[in-house]
């Protein structure tokens, strides 16, 4: 672009944002360019520069969103959308330059409503500002997915994100019930009062996941929840995971825990060792339960007896208090996995029936192809039908190739392959971090024609591709 | 860059981690990504490794208060603020600073505070230097809150006990905050010891002074003889000893734990005992350790709007729990929150509470 034209959109950009909210310095350039996925973080450890948006803009509310949005879209520029940066698979990247539109002033908290129980604010509220503002009035968002303190409420939105007691209290899907959404022509639409309807599909539904391809979230009513009574943990130890899958089955026939986490032996053996003390080998579960206290005395004798049948050690209350205490402790730099090491998270969810042969198989092709890799594992969402698996694999540095590009083409190599055994065996491409650009590739495989329902939505509501090319597939 | 090996330790392990986003108190404030320790990390880290410059980071670096919040969020311990400050040093020293900040550096030289003010004539009545005591009230009580300053020694006269007060009032602190450890903060430090050595105690009032004077100075290896006791501290002695008589009240009282004495000086108790004895206490949410910054002096001159919505932001917290009296232990966030506060709510400081319930 020349610089005559790129000042005239520049000065267009200001007009709708304020100049004060609008950025060319290299300072804002490049903190937008680099976000959880381990491929920018090593591009950037390498002393390369990752793709950098040429205008920043900071947008506060709809109104300011759409005016962007029609500027992008007269010009034809690419528009990525960013919250927190917090997430892992390179969806906030703005991997063709353009306008980089950052939520984070989009941050008011409107309401508390203590009759609805839900908290109307901005998209680009930190999760944990509305978790304090639910506190002060006594209640609380049951989202408590490690990004808690670094993500926004849109972030989450917008990437199908997920707590960790999710078992009782949902996924984020579960817990929205109206958002304002800015489309890709600039219009301000907002989606039902209230979901759980019969007046055709559920808007929600549409633009949750879509990961700013579709449209950009600017407001969500928020669900909030009463305090439990009483919150207890219970650490067990199985044999061997089939046992856990058969337990936690049966429980899950009969009550929700909100914490339910196993841990593969080998995750056991390292990251719970480490960071919750267990020393003795098997496949540690830690399961919290709460609501009001005389329910949960009666949920913790069926949980003792289902489990006491499948012959889970019962480890008491003190290493699952450590774990709740510490659940954030884990992705901290000097606990969490870290460059120079390579890894990535490819969970993954099915069906009980097929979700442990998932398991064995991603970790036959992982650890067979790329021997120089460990995989390991934890289980920690639950449904009646079904659970996830959060799999990881992991490098060491000296294995890692010093060219960046060389690491790449093996990191990818890695994500096809454990992806690709994931879809044949009955899995889905991701569970809860998203698509963004690293699996986009994999959405074709993974849908087949199914994949023009959303590139038909695409199309129709963004002909000229202005939001978050090359993610998602689309 | 010429910046110590354990500068780029931390910085290469807080570029890539999001995890204390949420309480600092700038971010909130401005909602830009570049106001997260993340984003300092990875823009100096990109420095470190030649693929930027230094003075495209220049601008950023002076946007944090230095309030500590991301350090005590973090719980695998790396302190942000160690590589602020000695990429500060190297800005200054690479001629790199933002014009802004060699404003302020030129009134200190000029007129021996970075706000370039003469000390109010209100104060002349107290100047004196025939106590053993000194009262060290600092730089910002001096030339941004004279009235704490009065109130301050009007509240030591009712217990009967006489202060020191002189127009010395530099501890290094403003020079430190602007220019890191430089030759010229350390020969401010130097100065100002020498200065109070003269004394048997020195009452530190700015818990800022305080923390500057119980670390660094230690750090630099400048050495202070006279006992240092900081304001609140000897407030509490006070009490206890019955030479101020304070009643004790039904007002209640929020404090303002300030970030120095909550999280340098590991204090959070001497303001909330002070509160128990003059009325009651009401707490508000982010307190102690994890309390919000809500001032910071020197910031005020050279991004005024960004650190008045930081206090704004404050006072929500107080609002949403019905705080209606903030107590505030530093003069920065006496002053920031008396200017920005909503009707209905008002805030005094620890002497002001202590004076209105004799």
């Amino acid at each position: 672009m020349n610089d005559f034209l790129f000042t005239q959109i520049l000065t267009e950009l200001e007009d709708a944002v304020g100049r004060e909210n609008c950025s060319v310095k290299e300072i804002d350039k490049v903190t937008h360019s680099v976000d959880y996925f381990w491929l920018s973080r090593m591009w950037a450890d390498r002393g390369r520069k990752m793709p950098q948006a040429d205008f920043i803009v900071s947008p506060k509310d709809a109104r300011e969103t759409s005016k962007v949005v029609k500027i992008a879209n007269y010009y034809k520029i690419p528009v990525t959308v960013w919250g927190g940066g917090g997430g892992t698979q390179g969806g906030a990247i703005p991997l063709c330059g353009g306008i980089l539109l950052d939520t984070k002033r989009m941050n008011e908290i409107y309401e508390v409503n203590t009759q609805s129980l839900y908290i109307e604010c901005g998209a680009g509220a930190i999760y944990k500002h509305i978790e304090w503002a639910a506190n002060e009035k006594g209640y609380a968002t049951m989202h408590y997915p490690s990004s808690l303190t670094c993500s926004t409420v849109g972030g989450f939105l917008a990437h199908r994100g997920i707590g960790v007691v999710s078992t009782k209290y949902g996924k984020i899907d579960d817990m929205v019930l109206q958002m304002e959404v800015v489309l890709p022509n600039g219009d301000i639409i907002n989606t039902s009062p209230a979901p759980k309807h019969a007046a055709g599909p559920d808007l929600n539904q549409i633009f949750i996941g879509s990961e700013g391809t579709l449209g950009i979230i600017t407001k969500a009513q928020i669900r909030i929840y009463e305090q439990p009574e009483a919150r207890r943990f219970r650490g067990f130890l199985f044999k061997d995971m089939s046992s856990a899958f058969q337990a936690s089955r049966e429980i899950l026939q009969k009550f929700k825990p909100s914490v339910m986490r196993l841990y593969d032996e080998a995750e056991t053996s390292t990251l719970i060792k480490k960071i919750v003390g267990v020393e003795k080998p098997g496949a540690f579960m830690n399961v919290a339960y709460e609501g009001v206290k005389e329910l949960v005395d009666v949920e913790e004798k069926i949980l003792l007896n289902t489990f006491n049948k499948y012959g889970a050690e019962d480890l008491g209350s003190e290493y699952g208090e450590k774990w709740w205490k510490e659940k954030i402790t884990f992705f901290y730099p000097g606990n969490m996995m870290d460059l120079p090491q390579m890894f990535g998270t490819m969970d993954t969810i099915a069906p009980y029936d097929k979700i442990e042969k998932i398991y064995w198989a991603m970790k036959k092709a992982v650890e067979t192809n790329f021997p120089q890799a460990r995989f390991i594992a934890h289980f920690s969402h639950w449904y009646e039908w079904g659970c996830m698996i959060y799999d990881r694999f992991i490098i060491d540095g000296k294995d890692v190739p010093k060219d960046p590009a060389e690491a790449m083409r093996l990191h990818n190599a890695i994500w096809t392959l454990g992806v690709r055994t994931a879809i044949a065996n009955g899995g889905v491409v991701n569970d809860h971090h998203g698509v963004g650009m690293k699996l986009g590739r994999l959405m074709k495989e993974q849908y087949g024609p199914a994949m023009q329902v959303f590139e038909g939505l695409k199309k129709s509501l963004d002909p000229n591709g202005i939001l978050n090319p090359f993610k998602l597939g689309l | 860059m010429n910046i110590t090996e354990k500068a780029k330790n931390i910085i290469d392990n807080c570029r890539f981690c999001w995890m204390c986003r949420h309480v600092c108190p700038i971010g909130n404030a401005t909602g830009q990504e570049r106001n997260t320790a993340r984003a300092r990390a990875l823009s100096a880290s990109l420095v470190v490794r030649g693929a930027s410059a230094l003075k495209e980071i220049a601008d950023n670096v002076y946007e944090c208060t230095l309030c500590g919040a991301c350090t005590n969020n973090c719980v695998t311990g790396w302190d942000p603020k160690v590589f602020i400050q000695e990429l500060k040093t190297e800005i200054v020293l690479n001629g790199e600073t933002p014009a802004y900040i060699t404003a302020l550096l030129e009134k200190y030289q000029k007129t021996g505070n970075v706000y370039g003010q003469e000390a109010c004539k209100c104060l002349d009545e107290l100047y004196n230097t025939d106590s053993e005591t000194l009262l060290f009230v600092g730089q910002n009580a001096l030339y941004k809150s004279p009235e704490s300053v009065k109130n301050a020694v009007a509240l030591l006269n009712k217990a009967g006990v006489k202060v020191s007060l002189t127009k010395e009032q530099d501890s290094g602190a403003a020079l430190w905050f602007l220019t890191g450890r430089t030759q010229e903060t350390q020969d401010a430090a130097k100065k100002c010891a020498a200065a109070m050595n003269k004394y048997k105690t020195v009452i530190v009032y700015d818990p800022a002074d305080l923390s500057l004077i119980r670390h660094e100075y230690k750090e630099w290896g400048i050495e202070i003889t006279a006992e240092t006791v900081g304001f609140n501290e000897y407030l509490l002695s006070l009490t206890e000893s019955g030479k101020i008589n304070v009643k004790k009240s039904e007002n209640e009282y929020t404090l303002q734990d300030n970030y120095a004495y909550a999280r340098e000086l590991d204090d959070c108790e001497t303001g909330r005992k002070l509160i128990e004895k003059a009325g009651v206490n009401k707490e508000m949410l982010l307190i102690g350790k994890e309390a919000n910054a809500a001032g910071q002096a020197i910031m005020a001159e050279y991004m005024p709007d960004v650190m008045t919505q930081v206090a704004k932001d404050r006072w929500k917290n107080a609002e949403n729990m019905g705080c209606r009296t903030l107590v505030t232990e530093s003069p920065a966030e006496y002053v920031a929150l008396k200017a920005t506060a909503p009707q209905g709510y008002r805030v005094i400081s620890v002497e002001e509470m202590l004076l209105e319930n004799l």
